[in-house]
């Protein structure tokens, strides 16, 4: 079947601002946007520029706008886009060039959050693991599965408006530490949480939850902060 | 080099947000309408006289208050729906259900409401 791409196109070295592109192309309904985009970037226009890794759903490198929706352009296919696709970068971010966005500040709210394992205790004597039930196990299992592809939080109206935000994607990692029963840094996360920019910028929107390409229920996860933050129960 | 952050409202409007986004919008437009109609409320009791009259005139419409009835209502129940969610974040799993039923308060109340409003108002 023929498809008609309109594709935002910015060159940083001689645009001053973006412009939308249409091509024309071959592709199977079996196709993946991502598979079309290869395709233009290889046979059509090389000058297209995207990001993409393991093109398997995993690393989250081509979060993009579908169709006015956030998604991983390598998990989309033609056949639920139909015959006319528009692909934008993904909201709230600086564009670098064409569809790439500039990360840096998706990042730098992440580390805000102190996304790895803090526990002070000195490692047991009898193991070299610090053990916990199935249910502890299973009590963040959820948001363990966050790829940091940041379709969540450039689809958040909250984050639209203000960049300071930390966002969904930096609350669900918060959320993975703050729910595991080794880590011992929950107030501090809490309590990073609970600064201007923190949790109380969300409002429900959810947007985040219908954008998450790896089915996490993000409003729900950030709820769960918000109640801990309120009653300081982790249960 | 590159394109700055820049989030238009058209751009944001744009975006293909589920049926929870639009009762954001909603919820938006809502809390402006209550907004402008309390300013000037407040602007026609301060200045009084004829600018007063104009402005009485214009909230005290039909019309208008089809609109006012429409944000007061939908920013209320939509308000309660998100607060009792956020009370409860395990019914997040049910948000969509959550938003049907929202409608289907918010629906009969406002038709009821219109009914009476534009039947008086019309001089029926």
């Amino acid at each position: 079947m023929e498809i008609t791409v309109k594709i935002f196109r910015y060159n940083p070295e001689k645009d001053q601002r973006g412009n939308y592109v249409t091509y024309k192309v071959e592709a199977h309904e079996n196709d993946r946007v991502l598979d079309v985009l290869e395709y233009i970037k290889g046979k059509v226009d090389g000058t297209l520029s995207f990001r993409r890794s393991c093109a398997h759903g995993v690393c989250g490198s081509d979060a993009m706008r579908i169709n006015g929706r956030n998604m991983l352009a390598c998990k989309t296919l033609v056949r639920d886009t139909g015959a006319n696709i528009t692909v934008e970068p993904i909201l709230g971010l600086p564009i670098k060039k064409d569809l790439i966005s500039d990360m840096e500040p998706f990042f730098d709210n992440y580390k805000k959050m102190l996304p790895y394992f803090i526990n002070e205790d000195p490692i047991p004597e009898n193991g070299r693991e610090r053990l916990q039930s199935q249910e502890e196990r299973a009590r963040f299992d959820e948001t363990t599965k966050c790829i940091l592809c940041a379709c969540c939080t450039t689809s958040c109206p909250s984050y639209w408006a203000n960049g300071e935000y930390y966002g969904p994607a930096a609350i669900v990692s918060a959320h993975r530490f703050i729910f595991d029963s080794r880590d011992q840094a929950a107030d501090e996360r809490l309590n990073i949480l609970a600064e201007t920019d923190g949790i109380a910028r969300c409002h429900t929107a959810y947007n985040c939850t219908e954008a998450c390409p790896r089915e996490i229920k993000v409003t729900k996860a950030i709820g769960e902060v918000k109640m801990a933050m309120i009653t300081g129960k982790l249960d | 080099m590159g394109l700055k952050r820049d989030v238009s409202l058209a751009a944001g409007l744009r975006y293909r947000g589920p049926a929870g986004y639009l009762t954001f919008i909603l919820h938006r437009i809502g809390g402006l309408g209550m907004g402008i109609f309390i300013t000037m409320h407040i602007l026609a009791s301060f200045f009084g006289g004829r600018f007063g009259g104009t402005l009485n005139g214009i909230y005290e419409h039909w019309a208008f208050q089809v609109f006012i009835y429409f944000c007061v209502l939908f920013h209320a129940i939509n308000g309660l729906r998100i607060t009792i969610l956020d009370l409860w974040p395990k019914l997040l799993d049910y948000q969509t259900e959550a938003i049907w039923i929202e409608w289907a308060v918010f629906i009969p109340l406002y038709l009821i409401a219109v009914y009476v409003i534009v039947r008086v108002g019309a001089g029926g």
